[in-house]
């Protein structure tokens, strides 16, 4: 068995990372801190177009959900993608009529719900059961985030057979959320990738005492130590993707694996890159900290590190392997 | 329309190349599609397409590049752009210069008969640009360089091409076929005028990029290979090089207090003024 992605996934991973480079530079990703929705409709339609959204086997978007992150994207890609359509996919209720680049986004087990604001419908679960509610009819109120590209929102709504999608829905559900760890698990990956890139140039042009900082071991020992946690990181990821793609009992497991990893390399690295960048890294004018904050934000998301080592621990101590929400 | 496109990959232009020898280190090279190639092949796509009845299409697009086998990673990307077929001229690329491209265009055109050959005006490693005005002299065949804007005019019979030169924009009238070699501003968003797109569609600005869609859909499109031999293609390589070295590095500027020190530095010591 060959377990690499195929030339075609790698091809249409790097048209996403043209496309977000174009259309998702780090000025985009500062706007959208301060413009009023945030979030960028020829950005989404772009993504839409080029088959990004709606992608339903991770096998197939975590590559792109990686480049997600390495641009810092603020739009739902996540949610709808990864979560939301799978989720309807899941419980046979995936209408023709949804419009192709309709933006989901999920709400689940009393999570703050991201993008709401901007979402054609949010799904939400009520105990086993999911309903899906159009935004209209919530009422939304605004959490802060340490991020500010990201906007989150606590809903408060009714359920009713009006919004009812299906009952008895639990392991979907479960299901749902080992996706957005996951999916959040390969953003964080190219959110360090890309916060180590920029650090290594940094380095190499930044003098002190003569010569470039990059050339003291200090900091290159950091720097070497955050690229073999990453490296370590993305494979846990690309597995996951595919044992959750096939099914596999261990899938949960290898999600938690996946998220403790890559929530604790991009943690790190955002540690190192502060720490190598010097005090200009503290200052809001420069672009470091759109990164970092969203690596403190997707690390905390969807269950952090000590959540998923818990859950590895319960698969190898008590022989707890299926699929669980977060308690 | 049956429009031929030329492809080259060269050296990525963001990448600090590494030379061995008196050679480019090619282990050590990320290679990419010619930008300006990119801009000539979302053209091909635009002037045979209806981007107002969702972008149906209408001609032909092959995209012809002449390198080692690994180019077809760049011809499968123009493929997922939409192109319909590729031809790989097999050959390596130290033994390619201007000449034997034209030639070997040349032969290939004679053999296919396109209506249009679409050329970068330039590849961003050689920046060489005369293979379009060979191959258009040796095809006999009128050319428009630099082109920024495009419009099928009489019918399909001609083009009126914008061309981009220092006292502005030229518009030239081309009988068909010709040659045309595209410059930037081509993949603007009202560039191209094709007789069959609505005249205000706006594209987005820049090529297209290839969609999941695209890419699945290029596997099975065909890529040709052949070789210079095959096409009958004789011409020698005219140009030799001698030696490859990395240019020297910038020393560092200095600070002057005043307009007058300056002024006497650009006089005394640069000897510009």
């Amino acid at each position: 068995m060959r377990f690499a992605f195929s030339d075609e996934q790698r091809q249409f991973q790097r048209s996403v990372r043209e496309l977000l480079a174009r259309q998702c530079p780090p000025a985009e990703v500062r706007a959208a801190w301060s413009s009023e929705s945030g979030r960028s409709t020829s950005r989404w339609d772009s993504l839409v177009e080029v088959g990004a959204v709606g992608l339903l086997a991770p096998l197939d978007w975590v590559l792109p959900l990686e480049e997600a992150g390495r641009a810092a994207l603020p739009e739902p890609l996540l949610e709808t993608t990864a979560v939301a359509l799978p989720l309807l996919a899941a419980v046979q209720a995936l209408a023709e009529s949804l419009d192709h680049g309709a933006i989901l986004t999920v709400g689940l087990d009393g999570a703050l719900v991201t993008d709401a604001h901007v979402a054609d419908l949010v799904l939400l679960a009520d105990g086993d059961a999911l309903h899906a509610v159009a935004p209209s009819k919530l009422q939304l109120q605004a959490a802060p985030s340490v991020d500010g590209a990201r906007r989150l929102y606590r809903v408060a709504w009714k359920p009713s057979d009006a919004t009812l999608v299906a009952t008895d829905c639990g392991a979907a559900l479960a299901d749902a959320f080992d996706r957005g760890a996951l999916a959040a698990s390969a953003q964080l990956v190219g959110l360090a990738a890309r916060l180590l890139e920029m650090t290594v140039e940094y380095v190499k042009v930044r003098r002190q005492f003569g010569q470039a900082v990059g050339a003291f071991q200090a900091v290159k020992h950091q720097l070497a130590d955050a690229l073999v946690a990453i490296e370590l990181a993305r494979p846990l990821v690309y597995y996951a993707a595919y044992t959750v793609t096939q099914r596999r009992e261990s899938r949960s497991t290898d999600v938690s694996m996946a998220k403790a990893a890559a929530s604790d390399a991009a943690l790190e690295t955002a540690r190192v890159a502060l720490q190598c960048h010097g005090a200009i890294g503290y200052s809001f004018e420069h672009d470091l900290h759109l990164w970092m904050k969203r690596v403190w934000a997707l690390a905390a998301a969807w269950g952090d590190a000590e959540h998923h080592r818990a859950r590895v621990a319960a698969a190898l101590l008590d022989g707890e392997s299926g699929p669980r929400r977060i308690q | 329309m049956k429009i031929l496109v030329t492809a080259k990959r060269v050296p990525d232009p963001e990448q600090k190349v590494k030379l061995k020898g008196n050679e480019l280190d090619q282990s050590a090279t990320n290679w990419q599609l010619n930008q300006f190639d990119e801009y000539a092949v979302e053209t091909a796509l635009r002037l045979t397409e209806n981007a107002s009845a969702g972008n149906a299409r209408d001609g032909e697009v092959v995209v012809v590049s002449i390198g080692p086998k690994d180019v077809q990673q760049q011809l499968r990307s123009t493929l997922a752009m939409g192109a319909d077929k590729a031809i790989l001229v097999a050959g390596e690329d130290a033994e390619l210069d201007a000449e034997i491209v034209a030639r070997t265009i040349q032969k290939l055109a004679e053999r296919d008969k396109p209506d249009l050959i679409l050329m970068g005006k330039l590849a961003a490693d050689s920046e060489s640009n005369d293979a379009g005005q060979r191959l258009a002299g040796y095809l006999g065949w009128p050319q428009a360089t630099f082109a920024g804007t495009i419009e099928v005019v009489d019918g399909g019979k001609a083009l009126l091409v914008g061309r981009e030169v220092d006292a502005g924009i030229e518009t030239k009238k081309v009988t068909l076929p010709a040659v045309v070699t595209v410059d930037l501003r081509i993949v603007a968003p009202h560039a191209i005028k094709n007789g069959k797109t609505a005249k205000d569609h706006a594209y987005a600005e820049g090529p297209r990029y290839a969609s999941l869609k695209g890419i699945m859909a290029a596997k099975k499109k065909p890529i040709e290979d052949t070789t210079l031999q095959a096409l009958g293609v004789t011409a020698q390589k005219r140009i030799k090089t001698t030696t490859l070295e990395a240019p020297p590095a910038r020393k560092a500027g200095i600070k002057v207090q005043s307009v007058e020190e300056l002024v006497q530095k650009l006089h005394s010591e640069a000897k510009v003024i």
